[in-house]
């Protein structure tokens, strides 16, 4: 009985979703804007990353991306990068929205056309964002679109994560 | 035996987890499609209910917050 327990509690812990104090999940994922180049987990480290889940589609999305774009003009891409990945099923929707919102290209936009982040990250909302340190740790967890009073909240984060 | 039994149940009880019927949030492109709202174009949704205000001689029973009931 105790091994069944065991191996329960095993598979379990297996199958959770990562969270705060977690590594954050590697990936390997085309640029929105170039298909054929490539950007991988591994390549960000060394900088503090906002991974920011995303779709045109998403009205909470939506109304978040102008503060993130606002958010990456305070900070040098060198020290804090706010990756977004979308994962509309046509990458031109996407495009279309950055342009408007994005047009100098601020923000790292990858795209996820199997929708692996979010089905690794077993989100529970979209918009989902995570603050990653330097190191490759989840830090933290935003689900939902992130209002003013949590976009301070995020920067003094990231300015202690930059170490400011 | 009894192990073998329980974990036979618990393979079945799995079975019926919600993952495996429940919509994602990260799966619902089509159904944030315009379309797919009980009243697709928004200009219009007022003159509907204004409309069916008339046809019913009855006001409610519309928004979220009551039963549908059509008593209020």
């Amino acid at each position: 009985m105790k091994k069944i327990l065991l191996i329960l509690l095993i598979t379990l812990e297996l199958f959770a979703a990562p969270s705060v104090g977690d590594k954050a999940v590697s990936f390997t994922l085309p640029n929105l804007y170039n298909l054929h180049h490539k950007t991988s987990m591994q390549s960000l480290k060394g900088k503090v990353v906002l991974l920011n889940l995303w779709a045109s589609w998403c009205n909470g999305c939506q109304e978040e991306m102008p503060k993130f774009v606002a958010l990456q003009r305070e900070f040098s891409k060198e020290k804090f990068q706010i990756v977004l990945s979308s994962i509309d099923s046509d990458p031109s929707n996407a495009i279309d929205f950055l342009q408007d919102v994005d047009a100098s290209k601020r923000l790292t936009a990858l795209y996820d056309a199997d929708k692996q982040l979010p089905k690794a990250y077993q989100c529970v909302g979209m918009p989902s964002s995570f603050l990653i340190s330097k190191e490759g740790k989840i830090v933290k967890v935003y689900v939902g679109s992130l209002d003013d009073a949590k976009m301070q909240e995020l920067k003094k984060s990231v300015l202690k994560l930059i170490g400011k | 035996m009894k192990s073998l039994l329980l974990l036979t149940l618990l393979l079945f009880v799995s079975a019926c987890s919600e993952h495996l019927a429940r919509v994602m949030p990260y799966e619902k492109e089509y159904f944030a499609e315009d379309k797919m709202s009980l009243s697709p174009i928004a200009e219009r949704s007022e003159q509907e209910g204004h409309i069916f205000l008339i046809r019913e001689a009855s006001a409610g029973g519309e928004s979220s917050f009551q039963g549908g009931c059509g008593c209020r």
